[in-house]
This record gives C-alpha cells, structure tokens and sequence, in this order.
C-alpha cells in the first residue's frame, strides 16, 4: 500500500508513538514527517529476492566435523581480533574485552558470547562463508548485549490502558513489567522481535558488511519461517524484517496469508516509526499499537467477555509463543532480546558474575567447559596419509611432577640396576664422530647475536650490523631422535615380571621412562637433539596443573560441555593428548627432575596417588593416566612433523605402545610408511602385545622390564650407527654393532 | 606590495589567517636554483587543518615579535598520514623554496654541514676546498627546509644542528665562517612515533634535541576526511565506492591505532594506498565483477603482513563484503 493511500486507522484507545493517549480518535501516522535517517540500499538489494538459491550453503560447503563446534569456535578465533575491536567501537569502551563463554551475558567491560550461537548460525542455508557467519553472529551478539538496557523505570503510560477504569499506580517499573502489565506475554514477545530488529538496524548501521551477511542468512530462512509460522507468527515475522530492512515488503506479502497481508499494509508504517525510535519504550508503545491491529484483523486473540485472569494469562502466552516461534525461524537468536527469560537470565548471569574487573585466568569468561571448548578449538589438526584428520591435545607435561624427582632418581637407580641397565657413560666411543658431524650453519648481519669470528674484518669496512651471527639452520645437529611413549592407564597396570609369568608389578610405563632416561643421557652426551613425550587419552592436563585443579577443571568441563554440547560433550573432554616431557628446545638439565618425577610416579602408582590425596593442591595431577585406548597414528605422525622440522639429517622416532590403537591399524601403518618414506627412521616396541609386527617396520615385541629399557636404547644406538655407516663411516664396530644389536630387532622387508 | 596568502581554519573555528607569501631575492647566486625548489600548490590537497595550524604559527611570528624566538616545528605520526604533505603544501603557499632532507641512521654531521674535500687542480696536483652540506646550502637564502624522518638520525649527527636550532640560531662551520638562520628560512621536521611499531631505524628522540622542537602529533584521517581527500582527487568516482574505501581505511587505521596489542594490526592503510593504489585498482579492474573487491586483493592485501591478513578480511567483511555494482568513476 502506498503512503498516499495510507487509510486512517481507527482504534479505540489507541497511542500516538510518543505513548499519549488518543482515545476515539482516528490516529494517524503521518509518514512524511517521520524522519528518513538511513539510506534503504538493503531494500534495493533485495529487491528480487528469490527464495530458492543457486548458491551454495554452509551446509553444503562444509563436512558434519567442520561444522562441529570445535571448528566453529576456531573459526571465531580468526576474526576475534577485528570482533573485539569493532566491539569497543560499538561500546565506546577501548577496554571492553569479549569473551567466549557457555552462556552469553555482558558487564561492565566485558561481553561474553556463547559460541553455540555462532554454531547455530551455520544451520542456515545462505550464500554467506564460515568466516562472514563467525564475523556476522559475533557482531550480532555484541550489538544486543551493548545496546540492551530495559532498566529504565518509568510510570506506567496511561494510553497503555485505555479501557483500565482505575487509577494506574504511580511507582515507576521497568519496561518489561509495563508491557506485561499491558499486553501481557504477547506484547512482551512483539516487542523484543521489533526492538532485535531497530537494534540491528542501528548498531550495525557502521557495519554493512556484517549486516548483509544477517540479510542472507533471515533472507535464506523467510519463506520457510512464514510457512510454518501462525497468522500472528508471520505480522511478528514481517515486523522484524521490516525494522531491519532485510526485506522488502511486497516479497513478505507474497508469502504471508492473505488477511496477514492486509494487516501488514496497515502496521508498515508503525514498522517505520520503529526504525526511528529513540528508545526502547517507544518500541514499546509501537509494539502494543502493532498488536491491536493484529486483533483487529482477527490475527491475535480478542478478550472475550468475562475472561478470567487464568483464561486471559493462557490465551496471551499461546500468542507470545506464536510470535516468538515466528520470529525465532528468522532471526538469529540471542538469549538477550529473544523472550523476558532469556533477558532476564542474561541480566541476572551479569550480576552473579561478581564485581567489576573480577575476570577468570584464561581468555574465556572463567568456566571450564569453554576454557576447554577454546583449548580443544585451538588444538593443531593432524592430517593421516589416509585423508582422516583430527585434533591433537599438545601441552608441556605438568611440571609438578619435579615434585616426585628426588625420590624418582632413586627408584631410578634401584630399577636399573635390577633391570640391568647401564646407566654409565656410553658414549665413549662415539662421542668424536658424532662431534665431528655437527653442523655449524651460522649466517651473519643481525642486530644481535653471537659475535662473528669476521667481526673485525666487518668493523673495518663500517659493516656494523654484519658482525653478529645467528644460526640459518634449525639445529646445527645431524641427528635427531624423539621418543613418544604410550601414557594410558594400562601402561600402570601391573603385569608380570617375567615371560614365564609370576610377580607382578606396574613396570610397563616405568620401564619406559627408564628407557626414555637412559636415553636422553645418552643423546645429551652425544650431543643429539632429542625429545620425549607421553600421549594418551582423556582429559588434558595443563603444565601448570594439580591433582586438584586438574580433576577441577575436568569436572566443571565434563558437566558444562553435557549441558551445552549433548552427545559431543565425550569428544570435547576425551581428547588425544600430546604431552612434551622433553622438547627438543628444553636442556636435559631442566627436564631430568620432571622424567624422574614421571618415573616415580609410574612406578610406584599407589604411593603416588596417596600423596596426591594428601596434598592435592600441591602434587601433580596423577588422575590424568586415564585407562582409555591411544590413537598412535595421529600422535606418531604429529611427533614426525615436529622431527622433520627440526632439520637434522638422521632422524630416529621411537614409538612404545601396550595395546591396540583406538585408530585402525591400516592407518597406522600407513602413517609409519609415510614417516618412513621421508627418510626418518620408526622404531615400533609393544609391551606384550604385538600389534607392531602389523604396523611397524622396524619392530620389537617385549615381555620384561630389562628388555624393554634395552630394546629402546638398543634400537636407538643401532639406528644412529647404521646412518653412520650409510654416511661412508663403515669402520669395524659399527657393522659388529649392528649385527649384534640388530638381532633382537625384526624388519619387514624393504623396511 | 608582496603578494598574500589565506588560509581558512577546515573546522569553521578560527578566523583566517592572511599571510604574505615570500619572494626569492634576485641578487642570491643560485636564485633561480631555489626558485625552481618552489613546490606547486597540490589541487588534490585537503588541509585537514595541519595547515591552518602552520599558519597560526606563522602569524604570531609576524604580528608579535617581541621577545619571540624562532620555533622550529615537527609534526609525528604514522606512516602515510601526510606529514610531508602538509609541510610540502605550506611551502607552496607561502612561495618558499622547499628542502626536504631525510636524515638516515647513515647520515652524518658532514652530510648536512658540509665538508672539505679534494679536489683536482688541472696541474696534476690537488687542492682542498669547502662543500657546503644539505642544510648549509638551504641556510643560504630563503628555504623551507622540512629534516624528515627526525628520529632516524643518530644524537651525535644531530648534535651538530642544536645550534641552529636553539637561541644561538646559527650553524659554525669548520670554515671558520658562521651561517646565520635568516628570517626568511623556516626549518620543519616529520617523524614517526617510537613504539613497538615496524618503524626501522627510528628510535626515541634524544630530550635536549626534542626540546628544541615543537612537536605536533598528526592523526589519521577519520571516514569524512577521507571521503573530502577522495572527492578531491577523484571527482568523478561513484559515492558507493569513495564511501566503502573511506569507511575501509577508518577502520583498518582504528585497528592500527588500537592501544591493545591483541586486537591491533601492524600496518596501517595509508593515504598513500587509499588515495593513489585503491583508485588505480579501480580502474586495473573495472571490467571485474566487483572491481573493489579486486583492488583491495591486488592493492593492499599484498602490502601487509600474513599475520595482518585475517583481520584485514575481517574488516572488510563487516564494511563491505560485496563491492558496490560498477562502473566506480562516472
């Protein structure tokens, strides 16, 4: 309907949009006055809407995991930065910190988004990227909890309650209570779908970018929304669009019932007056005007005669639900402005969340479940040759474990010596040749540095900036060896000493790091870059984790992520763990006490616990051995990436597992040969189990502690003399040696 | 009657500012050298009131001389602001020939004083005579001389203009002669700030040689400054276009200048990209489906840094995310 043939219309008891009464009297909008602040370009843009896209969705786009809610939150982190600083722009606030949390609220200074919205976001099927639905629902959410204040009291406006015959009280009382007072859940519900859209229309307003992105995702989900929704659904449905110009009006009549249409043309101009409103209760008396001619065109509920409070409750809340259901298939949600629980929930989270300034440790608004949703999200993927991927858990080892090192140096000794393995200086011999072949690989002219044995040739032709050196190369190392040990809770169990059976006791993880020990003094001595790390299982521990902030955390995060995820809650806390012991970066020096302090804890598991029990601030989080099965492939192949990156020419990656990979053993395999084509070499040991005859090359399978820690070492020192050998170094002892040692090493042929 | 000069203060505050332009003396030996340095006045130029500020200066130099010290002024901020610009522009206004020395770390006193060097006497032998350095060449008459890049300089090359530039107002040469700081010779300086920025070279200015300046810090345009400067020089590109590049480079540059290192960007679009590269993109791509769209890949992405890269797309993303329909210049 043109504004020239705009009818008047006549309501009894009607409100001008400054909320004064104009009881029987015809009122009139007269829409030339209203002003015009913003240009209509989005209505021009989607002037030929067309319902059924030939673009392509998210949905069709994307795989089901990478619409997974880990994905989805990495996605956010992308565009956090500019998010956040478009946010303190939106806010007048350049301290305003947005964060992630379960449940979105905003304070004084910080505004915490509930990243299941941004997931929710990518169920639409609109022509909008990943990137543009992070930006756009992100923006969204921030311009709601800036722009939402309904605290405001005022007395209850008398053209409210044209029909009321007793005097209205004059205490003032916020929005949300005048508008229940007057239209009950119903003009709740009309209010927030036309205020959800002014505010998007305004707060967005610097942004159109974003705000086209919001355009064709509601535009994607109209015509469904008004399929589905009820006659008052659909007013509610076109209200929103309307107010937020992401549709023009002729398409909303076209796809609305006829009387809906008719109504549509007679609350347009109410629609306009919204966009213009200065202020939330001028929403307000709009949204009652709004819904007087909805009744009047029969599409809400008239009160009939002698209607019982109880009767007048129910039928205003069955038309509450149907405009929010209407509005709820458009709009993307956010629990401020979708319904009076939603705001008042958000309000009263803004207020349990404690004084002002009073914020959580990490980047997250301080509850575990999105602590580890972000973890989880930023976690690297590591990609199979089989074309399966998935997310790998990498972390320090919890350094307090050093706490165990004392008396793990002494088991230490204890068990070597009744395992047999020597725990001398055995580098004796190699020692030259593998100093001989280390690699200097200094280049200069850096600002700092070491000093440049040309420096005084470089001070003497004014180069002062060439006379420092740094290292080009990675490692000046030829030789790198990296030990990734099975840490799950079977590795704990006890099992017998012996091959004949007899005493047991938990020496699968101990004789392991007893290796892993014997080891690293081996590669330190020689000069050999080297790392060890544990991968696992279950919950992540943090490096800086106790016994008690660990089960902390693991708790809070297991309960929150049911709440928020459902089924995928396991997924998030279950994760496959990757912790470094030893990078190749650390000094020996610094990790002794932890691999002692592991060692410790891994053989005398009991006793460990006890402490933790005792002192669970204090001690390490001995909780984190979880008895659930590894998946080796993705940690092999990540330890593989992290060897081969360091640049070293012979390189030696020693896998010790006890059981089956969660995994497949095809892809195991396959992730072995791949390591193997790039030239590094893997070693397999299984404790007991033989797995690693399928799947590794180069493999031992062990029954007993001594062979364990030798079969390591062992494996390890024929491998190094063998690239020797490759090398043109053939002398005597390393083709004795290898023979010798080889012996107990099965290979595959062509391994 | 020397001829005048107005300037008009861009905010409508001030009143204007009439000045008189300067005049080369005919009887210096390298006149028609410094008229040639006279810079021409830049149509495309819009005074984002660095100018008038200029003026104001100039003003009370010449209404209130007594007790007045000659001071000398520097104007700091980003790169791409136009700092040289405006200093470039008042020398054109007021006819003064303009010298534009950029001090480097590789810069020496000797550069800017002058030295002694040898030189063949045609006899087979040599002879030494006086070189006068940048600055003492432009001392020498009527000169704006704008020291670029203040901070780059190390002090002790510095050192050697205190002199000139405190009450002493002269520069001694090992000649033995003194060049005097004539009144018709203005001395400006531009630099960049000192922060953890990418600014290589620079370094926080010595304090007795800070002093003896006064600095101005110049911000970076905001959207209607930008929109003016495009309108300027582009009178013929369409309102979408000049609109979505304005808002772009506010908020990029509101990125850049954020005070959080976790949500800033390391490099900023300058006037330089937003008034010179995005147009000819503009035009390189016009038969594009969106031509803007193709400017900002071709013409400034590649100008940042990899880590800059995603929150630029995200800036454009929330401005713009589809250029406007062409044809951007009418």
């Amino acid at each position: 309907m043109q504004e020239k043939q705009w009818r008047s219309f006549e309501i009894a008891g009607g409100a001008n949009v400054d909320g004064d009464a104009v009881d029987g009297e015809i009122m009139l909008l007269h829409m030339a006055k209203l002003p015009r602040r913003r240009p209509r370009r989005s209505l021009q843009r989607c002037e030929t809407i067309n319902f059924v896209r030939a673009h392509s969705t998210l949905h069709e786009i994307l795989s089901p995991e990478e619409r997974a809610i880990e994905y989805v939150v990495a996605r956010y982190q992308r565009v956090a930065p500019a998010v956040t600083r478009v946010a303190r722009s939106l806010a007048g606030d350049d301290e305003l910190q947005v964060r992630l949390g379960s449940t979105a609220s905003a304070r004084t200074r910080e505004i915490v988004l509930d990243p299941g919205i941004f997931q929710a976001a990518y169920a639409r099927r609109a022509p909008v990227t990943p990137s543009e639905v992070a930006l756009a629902s992100a923006l969204h959410e921030v311009v709601h909890l800036v722009s939402t204040h309904l605290e405001e009291a005022r007395p209850l406006p008398p053209s409210w309650f044209p029909k009321r015959e007793t005097p209205l009280p004059e205490e003032p009382v916020d929005l949300l209570t005048a508008l229940t007072e007057a239209g009950g859940d119903a003009a709740v519900s009309m209010f927030f779908a036309l205020e959800d859209g002014r505010q998007e229309l305004t707060g967005m307003a610097a942004y159109p970018g974003a705000r086209s992105v919001l355009t064709d995702m509601y535009q994607s989900s109209i015509r469904s929304a008004m399929e589905a929704a009820k006659p008052l659904g659909q007013l509610a449905i076109s209200g929103f669009a309307l107010v937020g110009e992401h549709v023009e009006r002729d398409v909303l009549e076209k796809a609305a019932k006829p009387k809906v249409a008719v109504a549509l043309a007679d609350a347009t101009p109410f629609f306009e007056a919204v966009k213009e409103a200065e202020n939330a209760w001028e929403v307000g008396t709009l949204a009652l005007q709004v819904l007087e001619i909805a009744k009047l065109h029969g599409l809400a509920s008239e009160s009939p005669a002698n209607e019982s409070a109880a009767q007048k409750k129910l039928r205003e809340e069955l038309d509450g639900q149907a405009i929010e259901e209407g509005v709820d298939r458009v709009r993307l949600i956010s629990p401020i402005v979708q319904n009076l629980d939603g705001y008042e929930r958000t309000r009263q989270l803004e207020q349990r969340a404690g004084a002002d300034g009073e914020q959580g440790p990490s980047d997250v608004a301080d509850d575990a479940a999105t602590d580890q949703l972000l973890r989880v999200s930023q976690a690297p993927t590591v990609f199979l040759p089989t074309g399966q991927g998935g997310r790998l858990m990498v972390s320090g080892f919890p350094q307090r474990f050093r706490q165990f090192g004392p008396a793990g140096r002494e088991t230490l000794l204890e068990a070597a010596s009744a395992w047999g393995v020597a725990q001398r200086h055995v580098s004796g011999e190699l020692f030259p040749l593998f100093a001989a072949n280390q690699r200097r690989g200094l280049r200069s002219g850096y600002d700092a540095g070491d000093i440049s044995p040309h420096a005084p040739l470089f001070l003497g032709a004014g180069l002062y900036q060439r006379m420092y050196e740094r290292r080009a190369l990675r490692t000046r190392r030829s030789y790198a060896v990296s030990l990734l040990i099975d840490g799950s809770a079977s590795m704990l169990q006890p099992r017998p000493l012996t091959s004949t059976g007899g005493r047991t006791a938990p020496w699968g993880l101990a004789a392991a790091t007893l290796g892993a020990w014997t080891l690293a003094r081996l590669c330190d001595e020689l000069q050999i870059d080297f790392e060890v790390a544990l991968f696992n299982r279950s919950f992540s521990a943090r490096s800086d984790d106790s016994e008690w902030s660990f089960s902390r955390r693991k708790s809070g995060a297991t309960g929150g992520l049911r709440r928020s995820q459902g089924q995928a809650a396991d997924r998030l806390t279950n994760t496959i763990n990757h912790y470094l012991v030893k990078p190749f970066n650390a000094r020996w020096r610094t990790s002794e006490d932890l691999l002692a302090g592991l060692f410790y804890a891994a053989s005398h598991p009991t006793r460990a616990a006890a402490e933790a029990r005792k002192a669970p601030h204090d001690s390490p989080p001995v909780g984190m051995f979880e008895k659930a099965a590894n998946v080796d492939e993705f940690n092999l192949s990540y330890a593989a990436q992290r060897l081969s990156r360091l640049g070293a020419t012979v390189r030696v990656l020693v896998v010790l597992a006890d059981g089956m990979t969660r995994g497949s053993l095809n892809s195991l395999a396959r992730s072995v040969e791949a390591v193997e084509h790039t030239g590094t070499t893997v070693l397999g040991i299984g404790i007991g189990d033989d797995t690693v005859q399928v799947a590794y090359g180069r493999h031992q399978i062990v029954e007993r502690p001594d062979t364990l820690a030798t079969a390591m070492v062992d494996g390890v020192r024929t491998a190094l003399r063998r690239s020797l050998a490759l090398s043109g170094l053939d002398e005597w002892w390393t083709r004795a040696g290898t023979r010798e040692q080889m012996s107990a090493w099965k290979e595959k042929p062509g391994a | 009657m020397p001829k005048t000069v107005v300037f008009t203060d861009p905010s409508g505050d001030g009143p204007p500012i009439e000045l008189e332009q300067f005049v080369v003396p005919k009887d210096l030996p390298d006149d028609a050298h410094r008229v040639g340095k006279i810079p021409e006045p830049d149509p495309h130029y819009v005074d984002l009131g660095m100018l008038y500020r200029f003026a104001a200066m100039e003003d009370v130099r010449n209404r209130f001389p007594e007790g007045y010290q000659p001071l000398h002024l520097a104007v700091r901020g980003h790169m791409g602001t136009g700092k040289d610009h405006d200093i470039e522009q008042f020398a054109a206004m007021l006819r003064l020939p303009y010298y534009r020395v950029p001090l480097t770390g590789e810069v020496r006193d000797v550069t800017l004083i002058g030295s002694t060097l040898l030189h063949g006497d045609g006899k087979g032998g040599t002879e030494s005579r006086w070189e006068d350095g940048e600055i003492t060449r432009a001392l020498r008459g009527p000169a704006l001389v704008n020291l670029s890049e203040l901070n780059a300089a190390g002090a002790e090359t510095l050192f050697a203009l205190h002199g000139l530039l405190d009450r002493y107002a002269a520069l001694d040469l090992p000649t033995g002669e003194t060049v005097r700081l004539r009144d018709d010779v203005r001395l400006f300086g531009t630099m960049n700030p000192t922060d953890l920025r990418d600014y290589a070279g620079t370094q926080t200015l010595n304090k007795a040689f800070a002093d003896r300046w006064v600095i101005w810090e110049k911000a970076f345009p905001v959207v209607d400054q930008i929109h003016a400067m495009i309108e300027r020089r582009y009178p013929s590109m369409s309102q979408p276009f000049s609109e979505a590049i304005s808002r772009l480079a506010a908020e990029v540059n509101a990125s850049f200048t954020a005070p959080d290192v976790a949500t800033r960007v390391e490099s900023p679009m300058s006037l330089r990209t937003v008034l010179d590269r995005v147009p000819t993109g503009l035009r390189v791509y016009a038969d594009s489906e969106d031509p803007l769209r193709r400017a900002w890949e071709e013409f400034v992405l590649p100008q940042i840094d990899a880590f800059d890269r995603d929150h630029y797309e995200t800036v454009w993303s929330a401005v713009v995310r589809k250029g406007p329909k062409g044809p951007a210049f009418r």
